[in-house]
């Protein structure tokens, strides 16, 4: 290799370095996290029967993980329920995870007139939450993903009724 | 200017940790007794029926602990629910304990941040050094003792 040749190599594999680098903070600054993990899951229903969350694949999708001995997630349910029969014509289903027993879950289900299917985990579907905005895996955490695929929003915390309303109204 | 505006705007209190926000400590009190404690963070609660103790090796056994009253809140589904908050002091008494033991206290607990979330339940452990026979528990604060080269 020449000197001129070897200052190219050196140069080129300089710059493809940057560029690699360029691309990682990129990707660092803009944050999309990826949902793949979380939409490939087929989690049981309170009856025990396995739902896949890809047979919502194409609708604005609500998902939230929740708990019964959560107060906090049981006090922003009703305004879901709202928003699931106002706006599930148009293409939204809610989707909740509980990290709980199913048996709790159906009863809770029941007395709070869920109007969208209530997924039963354990914590190892929590735990995919964590690249998704959770490190804590703390319960209330919301993750709204657009017809796309496409994670539009994560929360940690009960969600703000305006930003969970303007957020689904981007993605109608 | 418009950075720190914006900063502001999505400004909000970052919740600690659970073993920070609910940090447990354990000592011995005297040859079978240890005192755990949770000092809880203001601004958190623990739930007084998902805290559980055990101890490693299982062979020590563990007396089931009593646990102070809570404050009691009427749950409209689960009803009569206690919450800790504060310092939460728990003596536990050790069945079978044996002289220059190391055993490991493991508790479980689970609460929630008022500023609205909860965590799921957390195991924390706290090594403890029995003490020889005849001797006084070594204080907490001294060097842990030789156990390594015994």
């Amino acid at each position: 290799m020449t000197g001129r040749l070897r200052r190219f190599a050196v140069g080129a594999g300089v710059g493809a370095l940057a560029l690699a680098l360029g691309v990682a903070v990129a990707m660092w600054n803009a944050k999309a996290p990826d949902a793949s993990a979380l939409l490939a899951l087929s989690l049981p229903d309170t009856q025990g029967t396995a739902q896949p969350l890809r047979q919502w694949r194409g609708k604005v999708l609500v998902i939230n993980f929740w708990a019964t001995w959560c107060e906090p997630c049981r006090e922003e349910m009703p305004e879901f329920i709202r928003v699931q029969r106002e706006l599930g014509p148009q293409g939204v289903q809610f989707v909740g995870i509980a990290v709980d027993s199913a048996d709790k879950v159906g009863r809770f289900a029941t007395q709070l007139g869920l109007n969208y299917p209530a997924l039963v985990a354990g914590y190892d579907a929590i735990d995919l939450s964590k690249p998704l905005g959770n490190p804590l895996l703390a319960l209330p955490f919301t993750v709204i993903v657009g017809r796309d695929g496409q994670v539009a929003l994560t929360h940690v915390g009960p969600i703000n009724p305006a930003q969970l309303r303007s957020t689904i109204a981007k993605l109608i | 200017m418009l950075l720190v505006a914006a900063r502001a705007g999505v400004a909000q209190v970052e919740p600690l940790p659970p073993d920070k926000a609910f940090r447990f400590t354990a000592r011995l009190l005297d040859a079978d007794t240890v005192e755990a404690r949770f000092m809880i963070a203001d601004g958190y609660y623990l739930y007084r029926d998902r805290i559980h103790f055990a101890v490693e090796p299982a062979a020590a056994g563990l007396a089931v602990p009593r646990l102070p009253a809570g404050t009691v809140k009427e749950d409209q589904f689960f009803g009569r629910v206690e919450t800790y908050r504060g310092d939460v002091i728990v003596r536990l008494a050790l069945k079978d304990p044996k002289p220059g033991q190391s055993i490991v206290i493991a508790a479980e607990s689970q609460g929630c941040a008022d500023i609205g979330i909860c965590y799921p339940a957390t195991v924390q452990r706290v090594p403890l050094e029995l003490p020889e026979a005849g001797k006084p528990p070594a204080a907490p604060s001294q060097a842990p003792k030789r156990a390594w080269f015994n």
